[in-house]
């Protein structure tokens, strides 16, 4: 009956035996998923053991026995239907089936291979733990058990995908996250009717507040550091099996600008850092708007040397500088997609004939100025420093925008540009949180971690909008030095 | 939907930019009358006239937390006469936020881009103003907050540049009130008028979330904008020469274009300019929202937003046909004209509503229980 739903599957490993001597039992599991040593523990235990039991079973009783005094696999659960059943050979149990028994005992046998816990590759830190997720959703949950050690740390399990039955956890820490967010995100993810899902991305693409807007609404991580960090301003963790991926919401602009070494590097460093990465920010959105618009129509803006360096650079360039610029930024992210998708041997070969000889050669033929080559490259490299991968693309994509305003009304296209990002970044929302706050809506004791970041012991009161049902993080007084004589402590050293 | 709300802190940065992105690039208090060399004491003074103002606009608005100007009109004179007033301020909206969108356009089409049809600029910030208010208030009150410490530092770095050249020329200040009070009180007359742009408290107190505080608010921020008028003034005056400063059409951006910053900045009135854009354009929407949420209310719609777009299209057209030149536009803020359009917009229906509400709350205390 089994092989009539699962087919020839070469995997599925039927072992016939008779349990206490004489009950006819079958032991099933699907080969790879299962760790071998744990099925012959079982079948032992069945097999030998149960023999030493004084009074012969019936059949159903051998069952009953077994689940209650015999199995010692750590969890066992029944199914009494075949697609329970198959659910849980998927999941690498174990399937007993005895002879006259309406159920099969669920066995964990679970052993099936998992990449090593490695160093995320997308987000790499100087300072910092050097774990980062894996594809397996217990290994990743259990990451971030390992660093907020107590029982509130609640996950909720679900499971999404009609043929795929993934399951999807989220995790909060109860009595710090809002009951309403906790709420919201838990009917956002039941709402969620879809055949497969192979990646976090497709249960983002479900839970967005809106679908029409470049900006990321929910914050991916493979660093458990970083999803432990937010959990613990009372935000959700997503985790999704077979992905690396965690999503974390809400979030907000300045969230996806938080890079984990900003908390570990001392503050003057760490807000120096951040502050350097808004300005590469804004430098990736603005620079190649504000060239071409200042060379097409506010020449006055620049000092006369410069602007007749530029001009003497740009002798004899066939294209106007808008085409200038659109061709070499869209050659730079034809050089950048590449480089995703070319395998590591080749890599280094590719960026050199891409980034130096095209280049090089598209300036020795006169085609493009010097000037243009240094505003995109500059343009590219800043747009890499955003933390979050996905704010920096949302930003290289108007940055065409910006570029083509830039070009064709000059300052006053970009302004009129900005107004409207301004706007709608202000009216956007992740899980009914502002996205610009702290600073759109203004939010003055937020302000300690955005732009710059304070002391440790400065940040007593977690986020106002979110972590507000036990507002203090950190006991007062702890400054070093508050309170007692700052020559007291070196007298005696 | 939720409710829509702003903070009290976002009214009052709504205000300010409203209030002095008119004034700093316009500078009325010098160019509308002969004050001269004594335009600073007429921003001093037209700060207490505004104040009256203000008050006349805002104390009977937060004595309705829940009610717009449309709401509360109906309830204190019935409700066709009701609605027909309220049409006065609705229609001072539009009059000032188109008066407001030419003189943006006109500054950038003088000053910056001087090739370019003055229907771009207009366009542009009008589109953008509508797109804005189609967000709603609460986007709206969040690009306040986000603007707001962008211009402040544009404002005072200006400023503050200025200073080296300001102390070459503090003399211009001299003498003080030569020829008598006179002119100087001439010289308050447009400034006060121009705080009607205030009347959008008549609207906006219902959205606030701490409304009964509205009034405080909105006289902070008038102390605030007439604070940085005076410096403006004194700076202005100082460094161009009281002569020229009354003459020219943007003061301010004048006296911005005329500094350098160490020997290789210069022409940086673009950077004050892009920050008056962004003020301007918060007024502009917020006018904009104004008259469409309060005309939804007297027509009975349930949502502004229907309103919007033909709004816009009616304020751009007549920003771009209503007034022939600039010195048409000018001659608005001369005392003789702009006092009078402030009176019969904002000091008419506000008495009006006044005194019925005088009339009600006395008749209320003969009959209580009255609704």
């Amino acid at each position: 009956m089994l092989e009539r739903h699962a087919g020839p599957s070469y995997d599925l490993a039927v072992r016939r035996f008779k349990a206490g001597d004489k009950a006819p039992a079958a032991l099933v599991r699907l080969d790879g998923l299962t760790e071998a040593k744990v099925v012959e523990e079982i079948l032992r235990t069945l097999m030998v053991d149960s023999r030493l039991l004084k009074e012969p079973e019936r059949a159903g009783q051998i069952a009953a026995v077994a689940l209650e005094e015999l199995l010692t696999a750590s969890e066992v659960r029944e199914a009494d239907n075949i697609s329970a059943l198959f659910a849980g050979l998927a999941a690498g149990k174990a399937a007993l089936l005895f002879n006259g028994y309406p159920k099969a005992l669920l066995c964990d046998a679970k052993g099936f291979m998992t990449r090593a816990i490695t160093e995320p590759d997308a987000e790499k830190t100087l300072r910092g733990p050097r774990e980062g997720f894996v594809e397996s959703l217990r290994i990743n949950t259990s990451l971030i058990r390992r660093r907020i050690r107590i029982p509130q740390l609640w996950m909720e399990s679900l499971t999404v995908g009609e043929l795929t039955k993934t399951e999807v956890v989220f995790a909060y820490i109860k009595g710090l996250a809002r009951e309403k967010l906790v709420r919201e995100v838990r009917d956002r993810l039941r709402r969620i009717k879809i055949d497969s899902v192979l990646e976090s991305g497709y249960v983002e693409d479900f839970i967005a507040d809106t679908p029409y807007t470049v900006f990321p609404l929910t914050l991916r991580t493979e660093r458990p550091d970083k999803v432990a960090a937010y959990l613990l301003q009372g935000r959700v963790a997503i985790f999704v099996d077979g992905t690396l991926q965690t999503l974390i919401v809400p979030v907000e602009l300045s969230v996806l600008m938080q890079a984990p070494d900003d908390y570990y590097e001392p503050p003057p460093i760490g807000s120096l850092i951040r502050l350097l990465r808004y300005v590469s920010l804004l430098i990736s959105l603005l620079l190649p708007g504000f060239y071409v618009a200042v060379i097409n129509f506010h020449q006055e803006l620049l000092p006369t040397t410069l602007l007749l360096r530029i001009t003497a650079s740009r002798e004899g360039v066939p294209f106007p500088v808008i085409a200038e610029v659109l061709l070499l930024d869209a050659l730079f992210e034809i050089l950048r997609e590449a480089g995703v998708r070319l395998p590591a041997a080749i890599g280094p070969a590719i960026s050199i004939v891409g980034a130096l000889i095209l280049g090089d050669a598209a300036i020795r033929a006169g085609m493009v100025s010097p000037a243009v080559v240094i505003v995109i490259a500059l343009t590219a490299i800043a747009g890499f420093t955003a933390p979050a991968f996905s704010l920096g693309i949302s930003f290289r994509i108007l940055r065409f925008t910006y570029t083509i305003m830039g070009a064709v009304f000059g300052l006053f296209g970009v302004q009129f540009i900005i107004l409207l990002t301004v706007m709608h970044l202000c009216s956007l929302r992740s899980f009914g949180y502002p996205y610009l706050n702290p600073l759109a809506p203004l939010i003055w004791q937020d302000m300690k971690d955005n732009l710059v970041r304070t002391w440790w012991w400065g940040m007593r009161e977690r986020p106002k909008l979110l972590g507000q049902r036990e507002p203090q993080r950190i006991p007062p007084g702890q400054a070093p030095y508050e309170g007692k004589d700052p020559g007291e402590g070196e007298e005696e050293g | 939907m939720a409710v829509e709300k702003i903070a009290n802190r976002q009214l009052f940065f709504i205000l300010f930019l409203a209030r002095s992105t008119l004034k700093i690039a316009f500078l009325p208090v010098v160019t509308s009358a002969d004050a001269l060399q004594d335009a600073w004491i007429s921003a001093i003074l037209s700060f207490f006239g505004g104040a009256l103002l203000v008050i006349a606009i805002g104390g009977l608005a937060v004595r309705f937390p829940n009610e717009t100007m449309v709401q509360y009109s109906q309830k204190l004179l019935g409700k066709w006469p009701g609605k027909a007033l309220s049409l006065l301020p609705l229609g001072a909206f539009l009059f000032m936020s188109s008066a407001e969108l030419r003189i943006y356009a006109e500054a950038l089409t003088t000053l910056f881009i001087t090739e370019t049809p003055l229907v771009f600029g207009i366009g542009t910030m009008g589109f953008a103003a509508a797109l804005a208010v189609y967000a709603g208030i609460e986007p709206l009150g969040r690009a306040a907050d986000l603007f707001f410490p962008i211009f402040l530092f544009t404002v005072f770095a200006s400023l503050f540049i200025a200073v080296p050249q300001l102390q070459q020329h503090l003399d211009n200040l001299e003498p003080v009130l030569a020829r008598g009070a006179g002119p100087v009180l001439r010289g308050t007359a447009t400034p006060i008028a121009v705080i009607s742009q205030f009347l959008v408290l008549a609207i906006l107190v219902p959205e606030l979330t701490e409304p009964k505080r509205a009034l405080r608010t909105a006289l902070n921020a008038l102390a605030f904008t007439s604070f940085l008028l005076v410096l403006v003034t004194v700076a202005t005056t100082a460094v161009l020469g009281p002569q020229v400063a009354a003459r020219i059409a943007f003061p301010f951006l004048s006296l911005v274009r005329s500094l350098r910053i160490g020997e290789f900045l210069e022409r940086i009135e673009v950077l004050a300019m892009f920050a008056w854009g962004l003020g301007h354009f918060i007024a502009q929407a917020v006018f904009l929202y104004c008259g469409a949420k309060g005309l939804s209310q007297v027509l009975g719609l349930k949502s502004y937003r229907i309103l919007v777009g033909p709004m816009a299209v009616i304020w751009i057209t007549l920003a771009v046909h209503g007034y022939s030149d600039f010195f048409q536009l000018k001659t608005i803020f001369q005392p003789g004209i702009a006092v009078p359009l402030a009176f019969g917009f904002v000091l008419v229906p506000n008495g009006i509503l006044w005194l019925a509400y005088g009339i009600r709350a006395l008749a209320g205390r003969l009959k209580p229980g009255a609704p």
